[in-house]
C-alpha cells in the first residue's frame, strides 16, 4: 500500500503541470473573465446603473425558476473542468508507459522493487481518482470565490445576495453530483484509458497516431458496413464509438425537458439507451449496465496486455 | 555453499542471434566480479537475464529468487546502475530520495544525505539541472544508502571524466564494499576498475571465454618483454600473443615456466586489457 501511494505520489510529481497548473489556469481564466466584465460593466455604464438595473429585475423573477437556472449554472460551469480534464487524462494515458522507455528512465524505475502490476496501477489510479479529484477540487474553489465576489458586487450595489441567489440553491448539491459524475465517467472510460495505456506500452514512435487509427478505422468500417445493409446513413451514424460518447455519465452539455425545464445533461441527449438528466441513479444505471460489462472485459484485456508489453518492455 | 548468482545453461535468444549460449555461472559472495567482453559479446544480455528485466532459457537463480517470475522481490536485494543516464531528467533529488525511501525497505536516507553533502548535488536540484557527473554521484549515493547484496553495474562511468570515474570506484570500495555484497560490473575501461576486481569474466560471442580469480590470472598468466634477438626463442614456447612496442617484443604465456622466460627477457603480469586482447584474438580454442 505505501508502495502504491509512493507511485502515486510519483505521478503527481511528473504530471503537476497537467493535473494541477492546468485547473488552476482555468479557475484563474472564470475570475479574469468575471473581473474583466465588471470593469467592462464600470467602463460603460455609469455608476453600475444597468446591472442594478438587472439585479432588481433578477430579484422579482420567479424563484422556483430561478433556483434552476442557478444549479444549471454551478453545473455546467465544471463543463469547460471537465473537457480539459478529458484531454488532460487521454495525454496523460498516453504518455504513461511510453515516456520512460523513450528516455530509458525505465530502467530507473524497474531497478526499484515494486512490480510492474503495481505500476501500471499507480498510473491508473492517478487517471481516475487523483487528476479528476484534483480538478474537481479546483471547480469547487473557483466556483467559491465568484460567488463569494459576486456576493459582494451584489451587496455593493444595494440588493441582498442571499435572497438574491445564495439561498436559492445548494452548491453542496452541485458539486457532488459533478464529483460523483467524474468517478463514473472514470469507470465509463476504463476502455478507452485501457486502450490508450496498451497504446502508450507498444508504441514504438508517435503513440497518438497508434491510439487514434485504430478507432478511425473501425468506425469507418462499421459506418460503411451499416451503409451497405441498410442503405441509408441515419439508422447509426454515430456507431459504437458515438454511443459510447453519447452515452457518457459526465457532465457535458444541456438539454430541454420542455418548457421552462431546461438542464445540463449526462452525456449528450442524442441517444435513447440512457435517461440524460443529471442524477446519481443514472450515473448507476451506466456503470451498472451490460454495455459497461462488456466495455470492462475489454479494458481488462487491453490493461492485461500492457501489462504484458510492461513486462518486456526492457527486453532490447 | 549457495552462490549470488547462479546460472545453469543460461541461453537469450533474439530473433536471429543468439546473444548468450549456454553460459554456466556461478559467483559466491564476497566478490568483485568484472564482467568483460567486446561490443555485442552478451554482457548486457546476461546482465539482464539476471536483473529480471529480460526473458532467457535455461536456469537462474540470483539470491535463490528466479530472476524472470520475481522481479519485484529481488529487486528488495539487488541494486543495478544501468548506465550514467537513466535517472528521471523531471525528478528533484528530494524527490528522488523521498521515493526510494517509501519504496525500498532497505534504504537509508541519512547515509544518502551523507554521501550527497560530499558533492555539489543539492535537494533542490532537478536532475536535468544536474552535469553527468553529478547525476552519477547522485545515482551512486542513493544506491550505496541500500542495504543489499548484490549490486550490479552496466557502464556506471560512461562518458565521465577521469576524475569522476576514479571518484566513483573510490567510493565504491571504500565506503561501500564489505565481504557480505557482491559488485559485477562491466566496462569497456578495464584499467580503471582491474586493481578493484577479485574476479575476471570474459565473454565472446556469447561464450565465457575466462572465468578465473584476480589471483589465478596472476598465477597462471605471464608476459615477457624481450629484445627482437630473443624473440624467435619465445616463440619457440609456443605464447598466446605476440606484440610489438617500441622495437620490443612482448609475448603473453599461459602457465609457462617464469624461471625458463626469465632468461629471455622482462618477465610481468600483465594488464587485464592485454589479457583480454590475447584471449579475445586467440579466438575459440
Amino acid at each position: 500500500m505505501n508502495r502504491l501511494m509512493a507511485l502515486v505520489k510519483r505521478e503527481f510529481w511528473e504530471n503537476k503541470g497537467a493535473f494541477r497548473t492546468t485547473p488552476l489556469v482555468i479557475g484563474g481564466i472564470f475570475l479574469a473573465a468575471m473581473v474583466m466584465f465588471l470593469i467592462t460593466f464600470n467602463h460603460f455604464d455609469n455608476e453600475f446603473q444597468s446591472l442594478k438595473e438587472l439585479l432588481r429585475f433578477i430579484a422579482q423573477t420567479d424563484v422556483e425558476m430561478r433556483s434552476k437556472i442557478l444549479s444549471a449554472i454551478h453545473i455546467e460551469m465544471s463543463v469547460i473542468f471537465s473537457t480539459v480534464l478529458a484531454f488532460v487524462v487521454f495525454f496523460y494515458l498516453l504518455g504513461s508507459l511510453y515516456d520512460d522507455r523513450k528516455d530509458r528512465s525505465i530502467l530507473f524505475w524497474k531497478s526499484l522493487p515494486a512490480s510492474d502490476t503495481l505500476t501500471i496501477a499507480s498510473k491508473l489510479l492517478s487517471a481516475m481518482i487523483v487528476a479528476p479529484v484534483i480538478f474537481w477540487i479546483i471547480y469547487v474553489l473557483t466556483h467559491i470565490v465568484i460567488m463569494a465576489l459576486f456576493s459582494v458586487v451584489v451587496m455593493i450595489l444595494g440588493e441582498n445576495p442571499w435572497t438574491l441567489f445564495l439561498s436559492l440553491s445548494n452548491p453542496f448539491e452541485s458539486w457532488g453530483l459533478v464529483l460523483m459524475s467524474y468517478f463514473a465517467q472514470s469507470i465509463w472510460a476504463l476502455p478507452l484509458y485501457g486502450w490508450l495505456m496498451l497504446v502508450s506500452a507498444f508504441s514504438p514512435r508517435i503513440p497518438l497516431l497508434f491510439a487514434i487509427l485504430p478507432p478511425v478505422v473501425l468506425g469507418v468500417l462499421e459506418l460503411w458496413v451499416d451503409f451497405l445493409k441498410t442503405f441509408t446513413l441515419n439508422e447509426n451514424l454515430f456507431g459504437l464509438f458515438g454511443h459510447w460518447f453519447a452515452n457518457s455519465p459526465l457532465i457535458m452539455s444541456g438539454d430541454d425537458h420542455g418548457e421552462n425545464d431546461f438542464g445540463p445533461a449526462l452525456g449528450i441527449p442524442i441517444t435513447s439507451d440512457f435517461d440524460h438528466e443529471v442524477t446519481v441513479s443514472n450515473m448507476l444505471d451506466r456503470i451498472f449496465s451490460t454495455d459497461m460489462l462488456i466495455g470492462l472485459a475489454i479494458a481488462a484485456v487491453f490493461l492485461g496486455a500492457a501489462l504484458w508489453l510492461r513486462r518486456r518492455a526492457t527486453e532490447s | 555453499m549457495s552462490y549470488v548468482i547462479d546460472a545453469q545453461g543460461l541461453t537469450k535468444r533474439y530473433k536471429r542471434t543468439i546473444a548468450v549460449d549456454n553460459i554456466d555461472l556461478q559467483i559466491p559472495s564476497g566478490r568483485i566480479v568484472g564482467l568483460i567482453g567486446p561490443n555485442g559479446a552478451g554482457k548486457t544480455s546476461a546482465l539482464k537475464a539476471i536483473l529480471g528485466l529480460a526473458t532467457y532459457e535455461g536456469n537462474l537463480s540470483v539470491l535463490g529468487k528466479s530472476p524472470a517470475s520475481d522481479r519485484a522481490a529481488l529487486m528488495e536485494e539487488v541494486c543495478f546502475i544501468a548506465d550514467v543516464a537513466v535517472l528521471p531528467r523531471w525528478i528533484r533529488v528530494w524527490q528522488l530520495i523521498e521515493l526510494t525511501e517509501s519504496i525500498h525497505p532497505k534504504f537509508s536516507r541519512e547515509k544518502c544525505l551523507q554521501y550527497l553533502s560530499s558533492t555539489k548535488v543539492t535537494l533542490d536540484h532537478r536532475v536535468k539541472q544536474l552535469s553527468k557527473g553529478m547525476v552519477a554521484q547522485l545515482h551512486l549515493a542513493i544506491v550505496m544508502s541500500i542495504d543489499v547484496k548484490l549490486l550490479v553495474l552496466d557502464e556506471p562511468t560512461l562518458g565521465l571524466d577521469i576524475l569522476f570515474r576514479k571518484q566513483f570506484y573510490t567510493n565504491l570500495l571504500n565506503d561501500y564494499f564489505d565481504e557480505e555484497r557482491t559488485i559485477l560490473i562491466t566496462t569497456h575501461q578495464v584499467e580503471e576498475i582491474e586493481h578493484i576486481l577479485s574476479d575476471l569474466i570474459f565473454i565472446q560471442d556469447g561464450k565465457i571465454a575466462l572465468n578465473s580469480t584476480m589471483d589465478d590470472v596472476q598465477q597462471n598468466y605471464v608476459e615477457l618483454m624481450v629484445a627482437p634477438d630473443q624473440a624467435a626463442a619465445a616463440r619457440e614456447l609456443q605464447p598466446m600473443n605476440e606484440r610489438e612496442l617500441f622495437g620490443r617484443h612482448i609475448f603473453l604465456f599461459e602457465n609457462a615456466n617464469r624461471q625458463q622466460l626469465k632468461e629471455l627477457g622482462e618477465v610481468r603480469t600483465p594488464s587485464v586489457a592485454d589479457l583480454f586482447v590475447a584471449i579475445m584474438s586467440g579466438g575459440e580454442s
